[in-house]
């Protein structure tokens, strides 16, 4: 039980992951996002060295469709994998085994995957599609933020006949730089998409400040007084 | 407004993180600050971006961690504004800058670093290093947590006009592979330590169950019904 979107900025070339799921810490797989390298992200019965494998793949110069070639010849289990691929050039790939949890599959775009198993059933694939390309012109963080909430809002995950939450959620997007622009996460909770929103909104209001202590810490005012001012707005 | 520990397990020779801040999201910082095999290596007060990477390479190409302490600080004009703590296979040295907010500073100890600004005061790093090394046959990660409680209760994070909470906090454990065993985060939480707690307490038994479960997918117990058997075992202790 998982559903994500991975993309591409086509405006910024900047790359991101939006995640959630039943399982607890879904965001500790940061191996999965590399700055202007690309993203793999696996999930269902996902083995964990995957993702670093099809990244170093891509970053050998290797495209999204070979990796995929690659990884189903070297695994007697593939029909229980389901994972995206995108790389810079905007090659995207995604698959979906039969042997995933119902309702399992996939949506491919231009620049993005959207994916998921253990879902209520298509409708929430396609509800994080629709969250995703609602505002094209937005930052890529808020069109993961829209694309998870689109998919909880088509039905999300279902199991065994019934609706099973979102225990955790995860939203990283990598710039040009090594650190992560934005990387926010919420690894337990049972409103756990609305968590990840509020948690990201926050985020946004302080990253210039946090920015700016980084890079010029001696001209920065001190973080209580910068949050006394971000409280009186 | 931040306080750390990081550490080598003298028993596995894994290396780990537990970091608790006034700051949201602080583990977004811990990005690229640990290696298998090779060490850990943070900076935080006023983070330079770049250091984490920088000083992990540096390991990785035979420096010692006095050898690449000197690099970062030498590679950046501010790096009085910088807190850095770098434990690598043989040794832990820490810098804290004389540009930090008070209370600033750090120890170190056998195979382990804690350090922190804008801190109550000394004593909350002598909390840290003495919930670290109250069990020593625990795990690291069990030993990293309780060192971010005693850090708290000894008076934690202070501002100009007192006591500052603890917003975020994470724990970031590496063993021998090339990605992380434990990687828990609260990013915005009036009681981050608290909140990270329990997540880590829940946690903890479902990692051999998510690997076991990738290795042998065909033979796997559904996710729902594992989570339903642990919670029938807590409820029956």
């Amino acid at each position: 039980m998982t559903y994500s979107i991975i993309a591409r900025c086509p405006r910024t070339g900047r790359f991101g992951v939006g995640s959630t799921t039943f399982s607890m810490a879904c965001g500790r797989r940061n191996e999965s996002v590399r700055p202007n390298v690309g993203i793999s992200k696996s999930q269902a019965y996902y083995l964990r060295h995957i993702d670093p494998l099809a990244l170093n793949m891509l970053a050998q110069g290797h495209t999204p469709q070979h990796i995929a070639r690659v990884l189903a010849a070297d695994d007697p289990d593939f029909d229980y994998r389901q994972f995206g691929i995108i790389d810079r050039y905007d090659n995207v790939v995604a698959h979906s085994g039969p042997g995933c949890n119902q309702w399992a599959g996939h949506i491919v775009g231009p620049n993005y995957a959207a994916y998921g198993n253990g879902l209520a059933g298509p409708q929430t694939v396609e509800g994080i599609v629709r969250g995703f390309l609602a505002a094209p012109d937005a930052p890529l963080e808020d069109r993961l933020m829209m694309a998870l909430e689109g998919g909880r809002d088509a039905g999300g995950q279902m199991s065994a006949g019934r609706k099973r939450p979102e225990r955790s959620a995860w939203i990283r997007v990598t710039g040009a730089r090594d650190l992560p622009e934005i990387d926010v996460r919420v690894d337990l909770h049972d409103r756990t998409v609305a968590e990840l929103r509020r948690i990201l909104e926050a985020f946004k209001r302080r990253r210039e400040y946090y920015e700016s202590r980084c890079t010029r810490p001696g001209d920065s005012v001190p973080e209580e007084e910068f949050e006394a001012a971000l409280a009186k707005d | 407004m931040t306080y750390a520990i990081v550490a080598r397990c003298p028993i596995t020779g894994h290396f780990g993180i537990a970091v608790a801040s006034y700051s949201i999201a602080i583990g977004r910082h811990c990005d690229g600050a640990l290696r298998a095999h090779t060490g850990v290596a943070l900076t935080l007060g006023n983070p330079n971006p770049r250091n984490n990477y920088l000083a992990i390479n540096l390991l990785a190409q035979g420096c010692t961690a006095a050898q690449a302490l000197d690099q970062l600080l030498s590679n950046d004009p501010d790096s009085e504004y910088r807190q850095v703590a770098i434990v690598d296979r043989d040794a832990a040295i820490a810098h804290s800058g004389a540009k930090l907010r008070p209370w600033s500073g750090h120890r170190d100890g056998a195979g382990y670093c804690v350090f922190g600004d804008m801190l109550a005061g000394k004593a909350v790093l002598d909390a840290l290093a003495e919930g670290y090394e109250r069990e020593p046959q625990a795990g690291l990660d069990e030993r990293l947590v309780q060192a971010l409680a005693a850090g708290r209760d000894a008076g934690g994070l202070t501002g100009g006009s007192g006591r500052l909470p603890e917003r975020s906090a994470a724990l970031i454990v590496w063993g021998s592979r090339p990605y992380n065993e434990i990687d828990l985060r609260v990013d915005l939480h009036e009681d981050a330590i608290a909140d990270l707690k329990r997540i880590y307490v829940d946690y903890k038994p479902s990692i051999a169950y998510y690997e076991e479960r990738a290795k042998s997918p065909r033979n796997a117990v559904p996710a729902m019904e594992f989570v339903e058997k642990l919670a029938a075992g807590r409820e029956a202790r």
